[in-house]
């Protein structure tokens, strides 16, 4: 894919081996009406079956690289290609590309106000799957089995102003779920949530990963991390990427944890999952 | 120096520093606990708390709207037409007293509905007086509607003048009539859930994107309505003694006004993506639900032979 002067990155697009990353974002550059950067030459790879959390501080870029790797944005600078294909502007108004885009990549946004649009839970779920053409019978096959799965097949014919935000959530997740996705993007899943939900979605996100789903989460929770993560990419409040490891690697690292502020010098950081306690 | 002498030094560096003022415990009531001298609430007060009752009452229509009634097991579409045809009727009738069996067909219907009779009944004559009493006063009065002066109200060039009799009955026919069809669509409202009732409007030939848009316009109404709210509760715990009714209230609901259309900007912004991320390319495709039952078709023929008999009736009263 080529943006802005890249002619090398339609090359790069090719995917020659299922081993090889499927998300591919190439020195991104983004800001917000030209004044304020979000994106600030990030480079990231997203390989096939991995768990991948976005990690820093409030305002560091890891939403805005999410909605870019949903193609819901495009970088002012840089490339970017999913499964092979570069994403673009132009190239999401085929509609083969979009349609089989949007079916593979799903996105779980933060606010879920803004996901969850419809005047009842059973039309919201049912959304994605009939815009990509599935029939009526079967959308609403797959609406039963994911609501089901999810517990909150009593939600159905509730109006969205009647949800709390822990049900909220679970409908914007079976909103995508629904879509069966190969790709799954959460953006902050466990903010504003209680701890049982909490718990709840990282069971679910560690489940998905388990089955093979590829999932991205931007977080600055560090608590679950090494259950729902295989590895971290770690943003500095200068909206580039600093680091890259496994979570018992980023987390042994409290020098990086202090100066990209995911850490306070008084935080108390989560065990380790092997070795001893990571308090310090 | 020690890592931890060293920590706790950096810690009571970035320790935000308190100003004197706001570590002083000031007595803020008046100590003797007496009571003050009372206001009544603002315009800004009334208008949010009617904000908030209307959320109130939408939430109490969607629970009778499933309640287990004779309208709510009535397929949405048929009810509908029914509601179209039986408007032509009342529009149509012009006997008081067939105006008056209609009104009473559709309180007993309510009833026949789980519906409260009261707050029926409450919820329709609370907009007959607003939207036909101001209007049709006029032609009450013989300098509109000539005829027998049964009130007269002052003389000119020595005839009396004040209300007249077909004055009255002609605004008595207009009130009657807006009354029933009133209470006709209230029935169908708040026996009908608001997805099924869009998907009704939907059938009937209603462009799918207009229904789409409405159906997000109500969904997202609540929320602004809760942010509005908010946003007063906030000024309002910040605001000791009596709000003022002055410029800065007029001010604080022109900055609210531009807050809020921040907001929904933002959320229109987030909700299209949400869209888009889910497929959506400008033609919005929906679950529809068509399953027409013996109960519909047995509520149309006793619709349609209800509206014949009120035409038939109110022909034989004549007018």
């Amino acid at each position: 894919m080529a943006v802005d002067g890249n002619p090398d990155a339609s090359a790069s697009c090719h995917l020659s081996q299922p081993t090889e990353p499927i998300l591919v974002a190439t020195g991104l550059h983004y800001s917000y009406l030209d004044r304020y950067p979000a994106l600030n030459d990030v480079s990231v790879e997203i390989r096939r079956g991995e768990r991948v959390a976005l990690l820093g501080a409030n305002g560091c870029g890891k939403s805005t690289l999410l909605k870019v790797l949903d193609g819901l944005i495009f970088p002012a600078k840089g490339a970017y290609c999913a499964f092979g294909q570069e994403v673009t502007e132009d190239t999401m108004e085929d509609v083969q590309m979009s349609e089989g885009f949007r079916s593979r990549v799903g996105f779980v946004f933060q606010n879920s106000d803004a996901q969850v649009f419809s005047p009842t839970v059973r039309e919201e779920i049912a959304f994605g799957p009939l815009q990509l053409g599935l029939s009526r019978e079967d959308t609403t096959g797959r609406v039963e089995d994911v609501t089901a799965m999810l517990g909150i097949t009593d939600l159905l014919d509730r109006a969205p102003y009647q949800l709390s935000g822990g049900q909220k959530k679970k409908v914007a997740i079976a909103t995508v779920l629904v879509m069966g996705p190969e790709v799954l993007l959460f953006d902050e899943p466990t903010a504003a949530l209680d701890p049982r939900t909490q718990y709840w979605l990282m069971d679910l996100i560690e489940q998905l990963g388990q089955s093979g789903k590829t999932i991205v989460h931007a977080t600055h929770d560090l608590n679950a991390l090494h259950r729902i993560a295989d590895r971290c990419v770690v943003f500095s409040e200068d909206h580039t990427i600093v680091a890259e490891g496994t979570p018992e690697q980023t987390l042994a690292d409290r020098d990086l944890l202090l100066g990209v502020n995911l850490i306070h010098e008084q935080s108390i950081l989560p065990r380790l999952r092997s070795g001893p306690a990571g308090c310090v | 120096m020690t890592d931890a002498q060293a920590n706790a030094a950096s810690s009571q560096r970035d320790r935000p520093v308190v100003p004197q003022w706001l570590l002083q415990q000031d007595m803020a009531m008046c100590p003797c606990g007496c009571i003050g001298k009372r206001k009544r609430g603002s315009y800004l007060t009334k208008t949010i708390q009617g904000g908030s009752k209307l959320l109130q009452q939408v939430m109490f229509g969607e629970d009778v709207a499933t309640a287990r009634g004779l309208l709510q097991r009535i397929d949405p579409r048929v009810k509908l037409l029914s509601l179209i045809g039986l408007l032509v009727v009342a529009g149509l009738s012009h006997s008081m007293i067939a105006l008056g069996v209609m009104y009473a067909a559709t309180i007993v219907l309510a009833s026949a509905s789980a519906l409260p009779v009261s707050f029926f009944i409450k919820r329709v004559w609370l907009f007959v007086p607003i939207f036909t009493g101001i209007v049709v006063l006029p032609a009450t009065l013989s300098v509109v509607t000539p005829g027998d002066i049964v009130l007269t109200l002052w003389h000119w060039n020595g005839d009396p003048q004040g209300f007249t009799q077909q004055g009255l009955v002609a605004a008595g026919r207009v009130v009657a009539r807006v009354a029933v069809s009133i209470s006709l669509v209230v029935l169908l409202t708040l026996t009908t859930p608001w997805i099924r009732l869009l998907a009704a409007l939907r059938s009937l030939g209603v462009p799918r994107i207009f229904i789409l848009i409405i159906g997000m316009a109500y969904r997202y109404i609540f929320l602004l309505l809760t942010s509005v709210t908010d946003m007063y509760q906030a000024r309002q715990a910040r605001t000791p003694g009596t709000p003022k009714h002055d410029r800065s209230a007029r001010a604080f609901l022109g900055a609210s006004v531009g807050a809020l259309l921040g907001k929904a900007s933002q959320l229109s912004e987030e909700v299209h993506q949400a869209m888009t991320a889910r497929g959506f390319r400008g033609e919005a495709k929906t679950l529809e639900i068509h399953q027409p039952r013996a109960i519909d078709a047995y509520y149309v023929f006793a619709v349609v032979i209800f509206g014949m008999a009120i035409l038939i009736g109110d022909h034989l009263l004549g007018r």
